[in-house]
């Protein structure tokens, strides 16, 4: 049945696949973050350790083409809020 | 629910045997049939996410394989997998035949 | 005792023939619908989806395409869509 033969039968097996993984998590509010997953739950609460999170600041201001300033920043450990997950990607599975 | 498909006529370039026709049109006969095809999965920010449909929930979660991320026509990301957390998710359509 | 119709017999009735799809955003959608659920989630064919933007009216074609029910604000059965004012 499962055409890919990947063993996933739901979404969350692919978050369960990556526990002890480097993930990419996309958020709300053009925030990005990458961490070791080490928990997460039905509402995709993330426990992430390892953290950098990359904020998009779009200047309208000073920069009306639409120049994207880049921060980042480092965290040992970080509890996400599932709300505000938009997407979770492991890391490729070879 | 009136399934009045004729038989199919034999054609020359005959591809593989399509899975029997049996959509009633509902959401879940939908999604039965887009499973392991193409997706075009658009969030309500406007952000697309293409790729292969692996599974989905009653969430709408969905995990797609082979993904590309488009915003605004352009490729932004890719992902060998990705989870998309079903809230952000306006509509999923099929972008092959099904 | 006055014949009552819900709401949502109005759509079954509906099945099979153009619909449009008002959103709650600047959203909407045209297409012929194929069914839908209790969260009135729409699976629809043969789509176009309208985005007004303030460059306009930004049309997208879309295969048979399952419509997430949340975002929905209002149903309009057997209008071509904004085309047809």
């Amino acid at each position: 049945m499962d055409p890919s033969a990947t063993g996933i039968q739901e979404p969350f097996d692919l978050i369960r696949l990556s526990l002890s993984e480097r993930v990419f998590v996309k958020l709300r509010g053009d925030r990005e973050v990458t961490g070791i997953l080490h928990a997460y739950d039905g509402h995709m609460n993330l426990i992430l350790s390892d953290v950098e999170e990359t904020i998009m600041i779009v200047d309208t201001e000073n920069a009306p083409d639409g120049t994207v300033n880049v921060a980042k920043r480092k965290m040992e450990m970080l509890f996400v809020r599932g709300d505000g997950v938009i997407l979770v990607s492991p890391p490729s599975r070879a | 629910m009136d399934e009045t498909t004729p038989p199919p006529p034999p054609e020359e370039h005959s591809p593989p045997p399509p899975p029997p026709q049996s959509h009633t049109g509902s959401p879940t006969d939908f999604l039965k049939g887009v499973v392991g095809k193409r997706v075009i999965v658009r969030l309500t920010s406007g952000v697309d996410y293409q790729g292969i449909l692996s599974c989905l929930d009653g969430y709408m979660n969905i995990a797609l394989e082979q993904t590309e991320e488009h915003v605004n026509g352009a490729i932004t990301n890719r992902y060998g997998d990705a989870f998309i957390r079903g809230n952000n998710v306006l509509y999923i359509s099929a972008a092959e035949t099904i | 005792m006055a014949s009552q119709i819900l709401p949502l017999e109005l759509i079954d009735r509906c099945i099979g023939s153009r619909i449009w799809v008002i959103m709650k955003s600047d959203r909407e959608f045209t297409g012929t619908l194929l069914g839908f659920d209790d969260f009135v989630n729409m699976v629809l064919e043969d789509v176009t989806e309208y985005e007004m933007t303030p460059q306009g009216k930004k049309r997208t074609k879309l295969a048979q395409t399952l419509l997430n029910g949340n975002n929905i604000c209002m149903l309009i059965p057997g209008s071509a869509g904004p085309e047809e004012i």
